[in-house]
């Protein structure tokens, strides 16, 4: 096996990089610094590693690094940044919905996935795009009230 | 002291290290490197229990990895955790296996310039084993004549034989219970099993090992105690301390299962030391379920009373399910009967605890640490004497439980303490009023295919393991406290914080003494080398040891500031004060009669830094006296469906006295948080295996069934509550929360399903199968009944 060259785009910057075709998005996210990319089962189960590739959220354990050459990323990082946190990562701390904090990037990304199709999303659907993240730190109700706040306030200042 | 209006204590504030966390910018064990690391991988055995015959290792060494056997590491057996003293702690493994004894334990381990050529490596080394009779039942294990895990272990210094599998035993005598029996009008008593599950903690455990020059090592691990972890490496490699440095980290949830110094982190080290390059290891999901568990338990209890419902006392067997290491086996069987005798008055006591042996993941602590399994037995007990004796259980419970200046065992039967705040009353009567108990009719009402219980479950656990003398247990904390140049103020803390905001709790403990604003004072990035010795965030004692001590510590800076400014001022000590002044952002030293007497910390700080004189700071160790315990009450509103099985969550009350609460919000977080996890427990969570030491889940997280969000009750059903108490021997009031959360919930679900269609399970977790296997055995009896 040979590595082969690809391009990544990730948050807005370009990498040009030579990676082994078997090699996950994860492995190459995380090699490349991208550690807000949280590596927890390596089996999609657990939803940690979600980013967004060409804005459909994966879980990037069970995405080959090859599958995204040419592709845009977007990580948890790349969503906002201490002085500009997206109002989901605003949400989710004023909400008491990190404790350890290792679900939260993956959590953040899988509630964007969904406030882009439906800003006003009911209880039933924020747990349907949540199901595929687990959390064992916070029992999971202030994360749905932290999306639920979220998409009110993006509804009032017209974001998102 | 009294409760008092606090300025930062009690209040919601934002958490410190929030920021970082959303926007993934915290770094965790996992997520650290270092220029020109290797990364490590272990040969995992295939087998549960077998005889490592050969080792070859001459494929992986060609492809340029370092490899490290068993003859390659120091032959000295080790107990990965320390709290307990020497002479109390048995050593029955080295770091890579002599002898197989569970699926996946390390036997080789290699290291390499990629992930991938590591993989390779352990791939290619070739281990011969000889299979050997694996037991995963410990009363099996028990039986003469079954293949024996161990032929010996070390009991402190001495080297003792181990017979039939039985790592330790204990027993607990007091009083008569004979003589109590004799005198009782009615008993109830029950088999209780629980399973071995997995913590299910976010991050895979870790470790990053930086080789110094000096013949040290600097380590980044996954632990709960960065001076334990030192201290065991230290003992194992001959290393004086001085020159092991072990960081603290953010950690991703442990619930217990970093308490010891991880399995990767001795292998790292020594697969560091042998590269003379900085070596990472983690484990995979996989192998991470097989590295530890909740300990298993299946315990007999019989309790005696007299008819008005007062106990008179309890015997008790228990076979605690260790698995395949002790990690801390012995003081699990103390605190066993430790929880049973400090829930409830029972001054009767005979109790005997066996460790087994089993091929199996290690037990170690998980939230609770025995609390959760013995809560579901006393507690389904006392509801089934209850019914027995006509009484509601509320008021059967509020006539026994161990309260106000009453004694209770905190950690086992050596260390004892006094009840000095004690909210259960107005837990109990909160909860009942938010649950509407007053609904709550007899099973045998009930009809239909969705049946309505409601179930109560009363707890606690102990804040730490602090006590008037040493025992069997180590308990104390450091902490160093400096005021900066600008009149902000570090604190430098060996204490973990798992995610429940320990450290956020410490800040705010520290800004009320000092009268510092909030965002002035940090809880500063700290290492073995640069603290004091803290014994580990365990024990539910976080915020009253940990933060204990930064209060002493704060206070003795307190005194220096005071000493200091009465320099400058000109006036006594005695007569400063200080206030937060928030137009100033700054803490004000004033005397209260002479207005123009005053300077803010800032003026004093900068003013000792530029005369050339100090810097004001205090380093002290604290130690606890007592351990209060934090009790907990959960009442539950559930719904059993009869054609599924399946348990639905309704309504919940989940109070907890944790004295003064110190982070509202936090504190709202961990009760949510120990439901959950309880839930998981009592309904799903079932790290099984098969006959041949293997996990049926096979390291799928979802099969080892850890709740989701579809589990989860609604935000508004939840209902948290706080007792109007104050803990006079912890700081600003405060006691703990964290495992206290957890601890009666089981019960509460046992309780809740008895109540919705009257059958009592004495097994978890309680499954849809059980349920409906239960139900239709009913039905058998009732159509029987009518033939």
């Amino acid at each position: 096996m040979k590595p082969q060259m690809i391009t990544l785009h990730i948050n807005g910057r370009t990498h040009y990089v030579a990676l082994n075709p078997n090699l996950t998005l994860l492995v190459a996210l995380r090699d490349l610094g991208y550690t807000d990319v949280k590596c927890g089962c390596e089996k999609g189960d657990c939803g940690a590693c979600a980013v967004f590739l060409n804005g459909v959220a994966v879980n990037s354990c069970l995405v080959l690094a090859w599958q995204a050459d040419e592709a845009e990323i977007l990580t948890a990082a790349g969503l906002g940044t201490s002085e500009h946190p997206h109002p989901l990562q605003t949400a989710f701390s004023d909400a008491g919905a990190i404790q350890c904090g290792y679900c939260t990037p993956g959590m953040i990304i899988s509630a964007k996935a969904l406030l882009d199709q439906k800003p006003h999303p009911t209880d039933a659907e924020i747990r349907d795009a949540i199901s595929g993240n687990l959390c064992r730190c916070t029992g999971y109700a202030q994360i749905i009230q932290a999306v639920q706040s979220a998409a009110e306030k993006m509804d009032a200042g017209g974001e998102g | 002291m009294e409760k008092q209006n606090f300025q930062v204590v009690g209040h919601v504030t934002p958490r410190k290290d929030g920021v970082a966390r959303v926007t993934g910018q915290e770094k965790y064990t996992v997520d650290m490197t270092l220029p020109r690391m290797l990364y490590g991988r272990t040969v995992c055995s295939p087998y549960a229990h077998a005889r490592i015959i050969s080792v070859d290792t001459t494929a992986a060494e060609a492809m340029g990895a370092i490899v490290l056997t068993f003859k390659d590491i120091p032959q000295i057996r080790y107990n990965e955790r320390i709290i307990t003293v020497e002479w109390a702690l048995h050593k029955d493994h080295y770091i890579l296996a002599d002898k197989v004894r569970r699926m996946g334990e390390p036997v080789v381990a290699v290291a390499a310039e990629t992930e991938e050529l590591a993989e390779k490596a352990a791939r290619a080394v070739k281990v011969e084993y000889e299979p050997l009779r694996v037991l995963v039942d410990p009363i099996e294990a028990m039986k003469p004549g079954a293949e024996p895990l161990y032929e010996t272990v070390m009991y402190g210094d001495k080297e003792i034989k181990v017979v039939n599998n039985i790592a330790c035993t204990r027993e607990v005598i007091e009083g008569d219970v004979d003589k109590a029996f004799a005198e009782s009008d009615v008993f109830v008593e029950g088999t209780f099993k629980t399973h071995k599950i997995y913590h299910a903690q976010m991050e895979p455990k870790s470790v990053l090992c930086h080789p110094e020059p000096d013949g040290g090592i600097t380590v980044w691990a996954t632990t709960q105690s960065i001076h334990n972890t030192r201290i065991v490496l230290g003992q194992i490699f001959d290393i004086p301390l001085s020159k092991i440095n072990v960081k603290r980290m953010a950690v991703g949830g442990t619930f217990g299962s970093s308490i010891q110094m991880n399995s990767v982190v001795p292998i790292g080290v020594a697969l560091a030391l042998k590269a003379r390059r900085p070596v990472r290891l983690t484990l995979t999901r996989e192998e991470d379920m097989h590295d530890h568990g909740r300990f298993g338990t299946d315990a007999h209890l019989k309790i005696g009373a007299k008819k008005d419902g007062t106990l008179t006392g309890i015997e008790m067997e228990m076979t605690a399910d260790l698995g395949a290491h002790i990690i801390q086996g012995y003081s699990f069987l103390g605190v066993s009967i430790g929880w049973v005798v400090s829930l409830y008055r029972l001054p009767n006591v005979r109790y005997k605890g066996v460790g087994v042996y089993t091929n199996k993941a290690p037990g170690c602590a998980m939230q609770g640490y025995g609390n959760p399994q013995a809560t579901l037995a006393v507690e389904s007990l006392l509801d089934e004497l209850a019914e027995k004796l006509g009484m509601d259980p509320l008021v059967l419970r509020l006539k026994n439980y161990v309260g106000l200046g009453m004694t209770f065992w905190g950690q086992g039967p050596m260390v004892r303490s006094i009840v000095w705040s004690d909210g259960v009353p107005e837990l109990l009567g909160k909860g009942q009023e938010i649950i509407g108990w007053d609904r709550r009719e007899n099973p045998n009402t009930k009809s239909g295919r969705f049946r309505r219980g409601i179930g109560l479950g009363r707890g606690f656990h102990t804040t730490s393991a602090g006590a008037p003398q040493p025992g069997d247990v180590i308990d104390f904390s450091g902490a160093l406290v400096k005021v900066n140049q600008d009149g902000s103020v570090d604190v430098v803390s060996a204490m973990v914080d798992h995610g429940g905001g320990t450290w956020e709790a410490i800040a705010k403990l520290v800004a009320e003494t000092l009268c510092v604003p909030l965002d002035k004072v940090n809880v500063v990035p700290s290492d073995t080398f640069s603290t004091g010795y803290d014994v580990c965030t365990h024990a539910t004692r976080g915020t009253y040891a940990g933060g204990g001590a930064a209060v002493k510590v704060a206070e003795q800076v307190k005194k220096e500031i005071f000493e200091t400014a009465a320099h400058y001022l000109n006036v006594q000590p005695d007569a400063l004060k200080l206030r937060m002044d928030h137009e100033q952002d700054q803490a004000v030293i004033y005397v209260p009669s002479i207005p123009d007497k005053k300077m803010t910390l800032k003026q004093l700080a900068s003013r000792t830094w530029s005369e050339s004189w100090k810097t004001i700071a205090a380093v002290d160790s604290y130690r606890p006296t007592n351990c209060p315990p934090a009790y907990v009450t959960i009442f539950l509103e559930i719904e059993v469906d009869t054609w599924t099985g399946a348990v639905r969550t309704l309504r919940t009350a989940l109070g907890v006295d944790c004295g003064t609460v110190v982070n509202p919000d936090g504190a709202v977080g961990q009760l949510e948080g120990g439901l959950s996890r309880g839930l998981g427990m009592a309904l799903y969570e079932d790290n099984e295996w098969d006959n041949q030491g293997q996990l049926l889940s096979k390291g799928y997280w979802v099969d080892a069934k850890t709740p989701g969000i579809m589990e989860s009750p609604a935000l508004k059903d939840l209902n948290t509550h706080f007792a109007d108490t104050y803990e006079p021997t912890g700081p600003f009031g405060a006691k703990g929360i964290g495992e206290a959360a957890l601890n009666p919930v089981p019960a509460a679900y046992a309780n809740a399903i008895y109540n919705a269609i009257g059958i009592r399970f004495y097994e978890l977790p309680i499954t849809p199968e059980k349920i409906l296997g239960a139900l239709m055995e009913q039905e058998n009896i009732v159509k029987e009944g009518v033939h």
